[in-house]
């Protein structure tokens, strides 16, 4: 059983997800800042990691710079979910080291595809 | 600043930057000498330049002219004398020449008493002749002063030539020894007579001649020192002008020289002192006018730049204000839309299970709004973006056929709809082109979107070809068309061409000044060509490859 971490502050979007992984064999745990964010992966060591960009107490971008620079969690994929606010937010997050990114609003069909890529469903 | 100013004479006359040799003898002289003062009273002289430099010229002009007259007044004066010594000399010949023929006479008379022959006394009358002309000649010739030493020699040879013809009358009688008596009695004492009277005009005359010969020594010695005096004159005279004169123009020269090499380097302070009342003075006045410009210009422009840096400074800050209010806005607005959307995206995809068929609609209503409200944010954003200077473009490589596609395959469903034909030309043969694609396609896409909205029947037409180094595209319909007098205002923000437009067809108005901005930023064009009842054909063009700015 996979296990997916989702970093998130806004409830309704951790309750999409949930749903979302509700009817699937992931297992998903959930941290609301950047800073829970990453002491959470590094006591759960999940296999998948989704990581908002804005986040309170410690952006998504430095959680996935502190993830990636870490040897137990530096093999932990992780999708970044930007807001497409500035240009060079996607870079931003591929130079942090996300494996891959996705802008809001997202389709949770697309999102549950990339998760499926990144961690296939043993 | 204190290197130059060392470089300063002591003497506050002047600022030369780079005196040569000359110039610092010049200075000495200036420092030393009376001239100083010469100098400055020049230049305060209340005449031109021109005045100044002609009147130095004309008085040694003056000098040179006086120089000749006495020269050639001398000249004139040798030659007179001269002329005096050669008639005195010519006289003194004459003289010597009676002399001599008193001497013959004397001879031939001595003959005729010895010889008592006629030829000798016809010679002592042929002599005598002689002596006549020759005294007619020296007589005319002859000065007052010895007029009475000749007149008394004529005399005296009268009365011997009276005595030679009683002598002679007596030797044809052949009475010599009265002859001879007579001779000895009255003849001889009259020929020393005449001897002696001879000796005293010759001694006469050659002391005239010693005092003209003195006469014009002394004239030559007074010409040379006449000239030799106007040219040493003259000498100093132009010298000394022109050392003045060009010092009271050098000075000012020189004090203007430093002056603005203060100015040149942003010093004010000083006003330059000339005391010229000339062209340099006037200068000089004008330049202390210039340098009280440029000071205040220079102030004025000291605190305009101060006030921009500030303001830049200001306006730095309300630019990291405002992108950072937009990129939390763009969250803020982004993490709710992402829910409903998602939510409903969910419950359409039967995540909830089996949905109801009379809530199919309501929650396709759901879905159509979010996306509408969706589009409505990203352009607000875009807006802001765009006018906050943080657009950016992300340019790669594109096909102009995948972008066409893109915008017919979103809004074909659409077109078919309100029953329009959506047909596109897109030139064969275009290159791969550079620029950022997404935004080159949201840009055709706001022009079709908003050429379906406005056309109620007909067709839209979408076509692309190459004109040079840039794109065209072109999006004609067959719609409302716009009004000449909206046309010009139809690319600003909230604008459409009437208020009831926004009514009847919706939308913000802010598509076209969107892909007006991403267009310009592009570096391409936008236009429009329309005829209202007829249709609209909206063009843009865009650089084959983008060469994009480097950021600031």
């Amino acid at each position: 059983m996979k296990t997916v971490l989702y970093v998130e502050d806004n409830e309704f979007n951790r309750k999409i997800v949930r749903q979302l992984l509700g009817r699937t064999s992931y297992r998903l745990i959930e941290a609301f800042d950047g800073e829970a964010g990453v002491t959470t992966a590094r006591a759960e060591r999940p296999d998948l990691i989704i990581m908002d960009i804005q986040l309170p107490r410690l952006s998504g971008l430095e959680a996935t710079r502190q993830l990636k620079a870490a040897p137990e969690t530096a093999d932990v994929p992780i999708i970044v979910i930007t807001s497409f606010a500035l240009a060079g937010d996607e870079q931003k997050a591929r130079e942090a080291g996300a494996a891959a990114y996705l802008a809001k609003p997202y389709s949770p069909r697309e999102l549950l595809g990339m998760i499926r890529d990144l961690a296939p469903e043993s | 600043m204190g290197s130059r100013q060392d470089e300063r004479p002591a003497d506050s006359t002047g600022l030369a930057s780079r005196p040569g040799p000359g110039e610092r003898i010049a200075r000495v002289l200036l420092a030393y000498w009376p001239l100083g003062p010469l100098v400055r009273r020049v230049a305060r002289l209340r005449a031109s330049v021109h005045t100044k430099l002609l009147g130095a010229f004309l008085l040694i002009a003056l000098l040179l002219i006086v120089m000749g007259i006495t020269g050639l007044e001398s000249i004139a004066r040798v030659a007179r004398q001269s002329r005096l010594l050669d008639q005195a000399r010519e006289r003194v010949d004459a003289m010597r020449q009676i002399e001599h023929a008193l001497g013959l006479q004397m001879n031939f008379m001595r003959n005729a008493l010895a010889l008592r022959d006629d030829a000798s006394i016809e010679s002592v009358f042929r002599e005598n002749n002689r002596f006549n002309d020759t005294f007619d000649r020296l007589e005319d010739a002859a000065p007052t002063a010895q007029r009475e030493t000749i007149r008394a020699i004529r005399r005296t040879q009268d009365q011997v030539m009276a005595t030679v013809v009683r002598i002679a009358a007596l030797i044809r009688d052949d009475k010599a020894d009265e002859a001879m008596d007579l001779h000895l009695s009255e003849g001889y004492p009259l020929y020393r007579e005449i001897a002696t009277l001879v000796t005293k005009a010759v001694r006469a005359e050659e002391a005239g001649m010693g005092r003209i010969r003195e006469g014009v020594e002394a004239t030559y010695r007074r010409a040379l020192l006449l000239t030799g005096g106007f040219a040493a004159a003259s000498i100093v005279l132009a010298l000394g002008l022109g050392f003045v004169i060009s010092w009271s123009f050098i000075l000012p020269v020189r004090e203007a020289e430093g002056f603005l090499g203060e100015v040149a380097k942003g010093e004010f302070g000083r006003s330059i002192a000339v005391p010229n009342r000339d062209e340099f003075g006037a200068l000089a006045s004008q330049m202390n006018e210039m340098s009280r410009e440029l000071h205040q210009l220079y102030d004025e422009q000291r605190r305009a730049a101060h006030q921009l840096r500030t303001l830049n400074a200001q306006l730095e800050q309300a630019s990291r204000a405002k992108s950072d209010f937009l990129a939390s806005m763009s969250h803020e607005l982004r993490t709710p839309m992402n829910a409903i959307l998602g939510f409903t995206e969910m419950i359409r995809d039967g995540l909830y299970g089996e949905m109801p068929p009379e809530i199919q609609e309501p929650v396709s209503d759901i879905h159509t709004c979010g996306k509408q409200l969706l589009g409505l944010i990203n352009n607000v954003l875009d807006l802001s973006k765009i006018e906050a200077g943080h657009m950016e473009l992300a340019p790669s490589e594109y096909v102009v056929e995948d972008v066409v596609n893109t915008v017919k395959l979103s809004l074909r469903a659409l077109a078919a709809s309100k029953g329009l034909e959506l047909v596109t030309a897109v030139a064969p043969d275009l290159p791969l082109c550079l620029g950022d694609g997404k935004r080159i396609t949201q840009c055709l896409m706001n022009l079709v979107g908003n050429a379906l909205k406005f056309t109620a029947e007909g067709r839209v037409e979408i076509r692309v070809d190459q004109e040079g180094e840039h794109l065209r595209f072109a999006v004609a319909d067959t719609g409302i068309g716009i009004p000449a007098d909206q046309i010009e205002h139809i690319f600003e923000e909230f604008r459409q061409a009437d208020a009831t437009v926004t009514r009847d067809f919706g939308g913000t108005g802010l598509g076209l000044a969107i892909t007006k901005k991403l267009v310009e930023l592009h570096g391409g064009r936008i236009w429009v060509e329309s005829e209202p009842g007829k249709g609209s054909t909206f063009f843009f063009t865009i650089p084959v490859r983008v060469i994009q700015e480097a950021p600031a």
